[in-house]
């Protein structure tokens, strides 16, 4: 078939930004119409999120309080921080012990030491995740889109054979597991604008190459008997039925995403040895390399995720000390890789990459001042094991966020928690609504964007509320 | 003032200086002078080249040149005024870029002509005059998308007689004002005339001025706060339309700041003299007005329509109907289509299965000129088959699934054994939704809701979502708005849901709006009160069975539309009513929908009835309609001519692949067991995927998180899906085994290929496609091709479709 060749080889000369602009003139689906008038000039064209997910306590990581080493019989109360402070590149900012790489490139971004998450009650990490990743608390009267799913629908991809919205390092094999499904979805703009799952960043390239055992010689004459098929069936009949179309369509970008030179990016063992060391300190280091080979090569929307497995990863319930240490270990070197290299490669300019936690937690409060929730952590008030030495409780009234490129400040901090206990927010509170919407007008999408879904309009933030926080912005 | 370019970086600043401001309010002014100038230029050079006469010639350099000049301040002044209101959109472009063109143009086109009159340079004349052509071509575009920004781009179009689009009434005010002097309103005509201005606020003004949002502190969606105004004052100077704010504003041009509405479409110029005449009769208002709604409402009770005389090639009452129908919208039958795509579909519409390829060709010789009807009865009664079917659409509506929110912290039931057990008996219509409503323990799950740990929006305790999933589902109707406020889209107010949910909630709960509490309480009553009367005092359970009584009582024809019209859209791919959880939109046939609900009921509540009546009117066995586009479904110049196509679902699509190929899942992924207690009756080789856990790959083909009542799953294929079945780990490792299998089974690959077609298609396949399909196979074909030849075939449309 002709016309195939002649398609891939169009497809590897011709540029990202031809193919957008035809991707752009593919008719796109669904009945929804979008509303919304302001327009906004865009700072950003791809978001990547790096989700610290469990609960990441702010005093032990990037706004670390007085130290309180541990000793045998100390109280409870009197623990602020489990690790030391050390300098970070920023004057008289200091990081955690253990996140001095990430310290070292503060210079480039902004943190936000004043986020605080919603009260929800009785604490359900999956719940406040879904918070966090759609801007609406559960349960929702309609299925609530992830906000990679609002980036994907209204900007559509980046580079046309990458798809939007891509999923790094989530398994959903664990508990909570359908919790999680409940918000890693579209929702009701449907699945086209859905997460792409790359649970495993190692073997990413299985996602987009043909299956396993299949060469892409025989790859390329299944496809022609596909399409040779298709012009000699009946069905032919059928005429342009938007059905049939959209199958087609769609077989065809599945076709050229598998068979584009940009699938490489997802190969990783094309990364030289030296950059991949760095990164590799097991799936969520990998998951940044990736994220960043796929920035560079188009992509719109990533997020790679720790993984949320209950009383693991950050889900510290007991032995947050040593659990710590590991945790930025795995974060540390890769996080700020990532932003030296896109910050080399010039793509920092246009990329936005946020580090972001459900909420923080905190030795003694389970919630927060004034409204504690229930109990879940047995926590004693006299530390006598190393194991109850950390903070062990849900704590949703401060809590840290990185912000890096993308138009955000660079070396800018934004917001103050308390010194003594409890830490709390005490200067430029921010919530949920207000961090989607400053991604969202980086990218350039209004405040008021909305669709009208069962006769009610559902705005990117509740009731369109959510406003960019613009000191944020260089 | 930093910033002068508008078209440069952040244009706030320029924005805010009042000189620029002026001068972009200008450019209404000054581009009317182009446009006049420049196509009285190109007549009078029309008029020079038929007359030869020269003496036009400076003229003609006068008007160019003011043209010319003209036309560069209205673009300076254009794009001044762009910086100051929020303009956006394609219109804009292409008004913007088409004006910046007439400039140029005319600029080029005075300095050639120019150049033509001092040099004499007469062979450049052609060149000259093409260009002034595509001058006033170019000065007539900017014009006509300039008048579509300020005045709507329906501006023109929209008196056309034809093109009557949007929300419309028969409502006239010359039957008030026909006849001498003055008139006078009686009090019907008056409430009359009330409820169309009311109609016209809703519509128009209810986003910005309602309970919900007061711009301007205005609310128009009640008497007291009409009467009384906004922020800058009174609204209506009752007597006096010309003395009054609102239809000052409504008449004020499209970019003047103060215009109503400020963004879409403008009112009507019959809507806004409605208000005008109004207001001069005084702004009638009756006191109980308000209790009169301004949207459609669907009649609740039922009607049973007669049938249209019978025809000779019609029997089926839905054909009568629909017969009616054609005459009326102009259109002939078409043949109905022949027997093999016949058996497909019925198939797969009742079954959910591919028919066998042996029935395909008997049920084609087969001469009894009943067999189709016979067909559809047989399949009806393959009990386990049809229950593993429609289990899927029931688990979608009811969002029943084996995993899902909830279950971890106990906080749903799942229905799957009442559910399987209850299609499997064709458990009457009317016992269905009182056992849901009204339930045990099997069949709690769907009233029970999802429960999330922690603390919930009011208006999703489980309570409210009781309210709303059974309106939704059961009514056809949509609770969710008015679960949080007064609804802007329809009547039902906060009250009135609170009330609703309060039958399945054991204390009165105390009424939040938009999750603030309010103090007040509802009652308890049903949303329609004139089915009957709830006892506030008795136990749940006790309203739960007096709800379930009334909701399922002859007289709510509401119910039973609400089903038929399910089940019509099921099998046609659109409802009589659309969408389907819309019961209030109109019908295209009234009388079908009524008559289908009416003899549903009167023949005991029987789905599969039901069923085999529309299965077997020639209407569903018209060719399969084509759909342009996915709006068209849902346009209001929606016409019937049959059943759409339809992309087959996740589990249609799962179990044709396991049919024709393959079992897609192995008996152990079976999460629901239909069997453990009885030996099935119809086997299926494989496990159905209804039978099994969402997972990727049939997330990817549709099946939803079953976390919201759905009653219809988006239709169009998409890049996930399709990688899904590019790459698949579970599609492919099928495929491999099938070919494996096939390889075994088959000597030839003519065999292998006809037995494909004819179990995947139902047909044999053409010439052409014997040809493709062997020059890949080969005489003996190996592994790999076979493979791929299935993978084609499971692609084709024509295998993924219902049609």
């Amino acid at each position: 078939m002709n016309s195939t060749w002649s398609r891939r080889e169009f497809l590897q000369k011709a540029s990202a930004a031809t193919m957008a602009a035809l991707a752009a003139g593919m008719p796109t689906a669904g009945l929804l119409s979008s509303c919304g008038k302001n327009k906004i000039k865009s700072k950003a064209d791809t978001v990547i999120l790096l989700w610290m997910a469990g609960g990441m306590a702010h005093t032990d990581t990037f706004d670390p309080k007085k130290y309180t080493p541990f000793e045998k019989g100390m109280q409870a109360n009197s623990v602020l921080s489990t690790f030391k402070s050390l300098p970070t590149a920023l004057d008289g900012i200091s990081f955690s012990e253990g996140l001095q790489s990430i310290g070292s490139v503060m210079n480039l971004g902004t943190i936000i030491r004043s986020y605080v998450a919603a009260d929800l009650g009785h604490i359900l990490h999956s719940r406040h995740q879904y918070h966090w990743h759609t801007c609406y608390e559960p349960p929702q009267t309609v299925a609530a889109p992830h906000i990679g799913s609002w980036i994907a629908k209204e900007l559509g991809p980046k580079n046309p054979v990458i798809p939007a919205f891509i999923d790094i390092g989530q398994r959903f094999t664990v508990g909570e597991a359908e919790e999680l499904k409940a918000f890693h979805t579209a929702g009701f703009l449907g699945n086209e604008f859905g997460p792409f799952f790359i649970p495993d960043p190692s073997t990413g390239l299985e996602s987009v190459k043909p299956p396993v055992g299949m060469s892409y010689e025989r790859f390329e004459r299944r496809n022609q008997l596909y399409n040779e098929l298709i012009s000699k069936s009946p069905v032919g009949e059928f005429g342009s039925d938007y059905q049939k179309e959209s199958l087609r369509r769609s077989m065809e970008q599945a076709y050229m995403l598998l068979n584009s030179p940009e699938a490489k990016a997802f190969d990783l063992s094309k990364e030289p040895k030296e950059s991949y060391d760095k990164y590799n300190t097991g799936r969520f280091g990998l998951g940044c390399l990736l994220a960043r080979r796929l920035t560079e090569q188009g992509a719109r929307f990533i997020s790679v995720t720790t993984e949320y497995e209950p009383f693991k990863g950050w889900d510290t319930h007991e032995n947050g000390y040593t659990r710590l240490i590991d945790m930025k270990k795995q974060i540390d070197v890769p996080v700020a890789q990532l932003i030296k290299d896109l910050k080399e490669t010039g793509h920092l300019d246009r990329t936005l990459v946020i580090l972001a936690s459900e909420f923080s937690r905190d030795m003694m409060v389970e919630g927060r001042p004034g409204a504690k929730v229930k109990e879940q952590v047995d926590q004693p008030d006299v530390i006598h094991e190393l194991k109850h030495y950390g903070m062990h409780r849900h704590f949703t009234d401060g809590c840290s966020i990185l912000m890096f490129g993308g138009g955000i400040k660079q070396g800018f901090i934004y917001g103050k928690t308390s010194d003594e206990r409890p830490c709390k927010t005490v200067e430029k509170q921010i919530k949920i609504d207000r961090i989607h919407q400053t991604l969202y007008h980086a990218l350039g999408i209004a405040e008021d964007t909305n669709y009208v879904v069962e006769e009610r309009p559902f705005y990117t933030t509740p009731d369109g509320k959510g406003v960019a926080e613009m000191e944020l912005f260089a | 003032m930093s910033e002068l370019l508008p078209f440069a970086g952040e244009t706030l600043l320029v924005a805010e200086f009042w000189l620029w401001q002026f001068l972009g309010r200008l450019h209404p002014l000054t581009v009317h002078f182009p446009i006049g100038i420049l196509v009285i230029a190109l007549v009078l050079e029309l008029y020079s080249l038929r007359k030869k006469n020269r003496e036009l010639r400076g003229g003609i350099h006068l008007l160019l040149l003011i043209g010319a000049i003209s036309a560069i301040a209205a673009v300076l002044f254009g794009l001044l005024l762009k910086t100051q209101d929020q303009y956006s959109g394609n219109v804009l472009t292409i008004h913007q870029w088409s004006g910046i063109a007439t400039a140029l143009l005319a600029l080029a086109t005075a300095i050639l002509h120019g150049h033509i009159i001092r040099k004499n340079n007469i062979h450049l004349f052609k060149t000259y005059r093409t260009i002034l052509i595509f001058t006033v071509i170019s000065v007539t575009v900017a014009g006509h998308y300039g008048a579509s920004l300020t005045h709507g781009s329906d501006f023109l179009t929209s008196v056309l007689p034809w093109n009557n689009d949007g929300f419309n009434s028969d409502f006239d005010i010359a039957q008030f004002t026909a006849g001498e002097g003055k008139p006078a309103l009686d009090a019907s005509q008056a409430a009359d005339l009330n409820l169309e201005v009311r109609s016209i606020f809703a519509h128009n003004c209810y986003k910005c001025h309602s309970s919900e949002k007061m711009k301007g502190e205005l609310r128009l969606d009640k008497k007291v706060f009409v009467m009384k105004g906004g922020e800058s004052g009174p609204v209506i100077t009752p007597g006096h339309p010309d003395e009054s704010e609102m239809i000052r504003r409504l008449e004020l041009p499209r970019d003047d700041e103060e215009s109503m509405p400020p963004k879409g479409k403008t009112l009507k110029e019959k809507e806004i003299a409605t208000l005008k005449f109004w207001i001069q009769m005084g702004a009638p208002w009756p006191e109980n007005a308000d209790e009169k709604t301004v949207y459609r409402v669907a009649k609740l009770e039922p009607r049973m329509p007669a049938l249209p005389r019978a025809q000779q090639d019609l029997q089926n009452p839905v054909d009568l109907f629909v017969d009616a129908y054609f005459k009326e919208n102009k259109i002939t039958w078409p043949e109905v289509v022949d027997d093999r795509i016949y058996i497909r579909r019925v198939h797969l519409d009742i079954i959910g299965l591919l028919p066998i390829p042996e029935k395909v060709d008997a049920f084609v010789k087969d001469n009894d000129p009943d067999k189709r009807g016979k067909l559809v009865r047989e399949l009806l009664d393959r009990n386990d088959d049809y229950a593993q079917h429609w289990l899927t659409f029931w688990n979608d509506a009811l969002r029943n699934d084996y995993s899902g929110t909830g279950y971890i912290t106990g906080g749903r039931f799942a229905i799957t054994d009442w559910l399987y057990e209850s299609l499997k008996v064709n458990k009457p219509y009317d016992v269905f939704v009182r056992e849901l409503i009204s339930p045990d323990k099997r069949s709690e799950g769907f009233i029970k809701g999802i429960e999330w740990r922690g603390a919930v929006n009011a208006s999703q305790r489980v309570e409210m979502q009781a309210a709303q999933n059974v309106s939704q589902v059961f009514l056809g109707l949509n609770l969710k708005c008015a679960s949080c406020h007064d609804s802007f889209v329809s009547d039902w107010t906060l009250k009135q849901a609170y009330a609703f949910a309060n039958i399945f909630s054991d204390t009165a709960l105390e009424i939040n709006r938009c999750d603030v509490p309010t103090g007040t309480m509802a009652g308890t009553g049903i949303i329609f009160s004139e089915l009957g009367t709830i006892d506030s005092t008795a136990t749940v359970d006790d309203k739960l069975e007096q709800l379930a009584e009334y909701l399922t009582a002859p007289k709510n024809g509401r119910l039973y539309r609400t089903i038929v019209n399910r089940i019509w859209s099921r099998l046609m791919g659109r409802g009589i009513v659309a969408p389907v959880d819309l019961m209030d939109n109109v019908p295209w046939s009234q009388d079908l929908l009524d008559w289908l609900a009416s003899d549903f009921v009167q023949n005991g509540n029987d789905l599969k009835n039901l069923i085999f009546t529309i299965a077997t009117s020639k209407a569903y066995q018209l060719p399969s309609v084509e759909i342009k586009s996915e709006e068209k479904v849902l346009a209001d110049d929606y016409t019937f001519k049959g059943m759409h196509r339809r992309k087959l679902s996740a589990e249609q699509f799962a179990d044709a692949v396991s049919f024709v190929i393959y079992p897609v899942y192995h008996d152990t992924l079976k999460v629901f067991d239909p069997f453990k207690k009885s030996k099935p009756i119809v086997s299926t080789p494989q496990v159905r995927a209804a039978l099994v856990k969402n997972d990727r790959f049939l997330t990817a083909l549709g099946r939803p998180n079953r976390e919201n009542v759905l009653t219809e799953r988006a239709s169009e294929a998409n890049l996930l899906q399709a990688l899904e079945l590019t790459n698949g780990d579970l599609f492919n490792s099928a495929l491999e085994s099938g070919a494996r299998k096939w390889k075994s089974q088959y000597k030839t690959s003519e065999e292998i290929i006809l037995s494909v077609y004819e179990k995947a298609l139902s047909r044999e396949p053409e010439p052409d496609e014997m040809k493709i399909a062997l020059d890949r196979l080969g005489s003996t074909p190996n592994e790999d091709d076979i493979e791929d030849f299935l993978w084609a075939v499971m692609l084709l449309p024509e295998f993924q479709l219902i049609y």
